[in-house]
């Protein structure tokens, strides 16, 4: 064999070594943590009952259904519309494991956009997963991309168009659940998922939409609720409630001409009271150093004390970081509290309240959530 | 718009392995292994 053959079929054969070694550990990546439904679970559907057109997609994903005792509205709970943003789809996890509703009924996706866990973001130098210390031993869950896996939905294009609107975004916005509300029957197939929820919240007249993220502490709407001017009233009875339950929380209006959001498009088209909360995770942020699990657990990160230091940040940080029992604290307090405020202000109606039972409170969950996320046999 | 993206690549890597045997710089023929990769990593709807 003349010499650049042989060298040819040495580099060709590490090549396919590489490849075969990479598709491994990215396929790994389609195996789903597993969630343990807790008693309050009466069923579990898929989302494509509400949009066939989902139906054998890698974007249907497990709709876990809570029926109260008594009958009443009904609030939906959305986690992991961001795949890299895991407070949403541990506080998720949390109600689907714990939640016993008293009255009304609770509908949970744990996994909203299921094939942004397939993935993780290029040159973001994620972890594929994480582990929570539990009192049954480490549980893993993973962690994905912002954005729908592209080996679904591919190529891309130069411009976003958002259907119903005609909004202009950048071309990787297409794979963004989160701009793609309230979603096509026709569309790719971020936007079919969009509309099986929106399907969702118009069949079952879903009276409370709750969208659970997170965003880097240097970004302003942190540490939010970001509602629709029709959940305005809603939104402010339960941001004080949270404050006199200790959390620091501000409240902001979901923007008219910022289109394709859950909170704005789930309020204009259809009856549900549209709401987004936000918590604070450096592993998504810029200013951030090493990105591993230690990051997206402990919230912990030397030079976003310092950018705190400079005065760059829009929330408060200090050496213990901000830890994932912290931030999904947050977000289940803020569920619960919507819940009560809905059923004290009577906006059911003849429908009747939302209880959503005994939940761990700020402080329990605060300290430590491993206890309420621990795996069944 | 996916298969024509898909036939693009496989066009790509054809041409790729096709100088990777021709070429005489082992520098060169690294290059080509290295670009290998992604590739068929995305031929295969893998990565």
């Amino acid at each position: 064999m003349k010499k650049p053959l042989l060298s040819a079929a040495v580099l060709l054969l590490a090549a396919a070594l590489c490849i075969v070694s990479l598709a491994s550990d990215f396929r790994s990546m389609q195996e789903r943590e597993p969630i343990y439904p807790g008693p309050g679970v009466t069923s579990v559907r898929m989302l494509s009952d509400w949009f066939p057109g989902i139906h054998g997609t890698p974007g249907d994903t497990e709709v876990y259904i809570l029926e109260g005792k008594k009958p009443g509205s009904s609030m939906l709970v959305l986690g992991g519309t961001h795949a890299n943003e895991p407070s949403g789809v541990l506080a998720a996890t949390l109600l689907v494991e714990n939640a016993q509703p008293e009255e009304g009924t609770l509908y949970v996706i744990t996994h909203t956009n299921q094939t942004g866990f397939t993935c993780t973001d290029p040159q973001e130098a994620a972890p594929m997963r994480f582990m929570i210390d539990t009192p049954a031993g480490p549980r893993w869950f993973r962690y994905g991309s912002r954005a729908s896996n592209p080996i679904y939905q591919w190529p891309d294009p130069e411009i976003y168009v958002h259907a119903s609107s005609g909004q202009q975004l950048s071309g990787s916005e297409t794979r963004n659940l989160n701009r793609a509300y309230p979603g096509r029957p026709d569309g790719t197939l971020t936007e079919k998922i969009a509309y099986a929820i929106t399907e969702l919240i118009r069949t079952e007249k879903i009276a409370v939409e709750v969208d659970l993220h997170e965003a880097s502490p240097e970004y302003p709407t942190i540490n939010a609720i970001v509602a629709h001017e029709n959940a305005m009233g809603l939104a402010s009875d339960s941001l004080i409630n949270m404050q006199l339950e200790g959390m620091e929380i501000s409240l902001e209006p979901s923007p008219k001409n910022l289109h394709g959001l859950s909170h704005r498009e789930i309020g204009d088209f259809t009856d549900a009271y549209a709401l987004l909360m936000e918590t604070s995770n450096p592993a998504q942020g810029r200013l951030r150093g090493r990105t591993d699990e230690h990051l997206v657990v402990t919230g912990q990160d030397k030079f976003y004390l310092k950018a705190f230091g400079y005065g760059r940040l829009y929330v408060p940080y200090d050496e213990n970081g901000h830890p994932i029992s912290q931030r999904v604290a947050r977000h289940v307090t803020g569920i619960a509290a919507f819940a009560n405020s809905y059923t004290e202000m009577n906006l059911g109606g003849e429908r009747g309240g939302i209880n959503l039972g005994t939940l761990p409170g700020y402080e329990e969950l605060e300290s430590d959530i491993g206890p309420y996320l621990c795996p069944k046999a | 718009m996916l298969y024509l993206y898909l036939g693009i690549i496989l066009f790509l890597l054809v041409l790729i392995v096709w100088n990777m045997m021709t070429e005489k710089n082992l520098m060169v023929q690294i290059d080509a292994a290295l670009v290998i990769v992604p590739l068929v990593l995305r031929l295969l709807l893998i990565k």
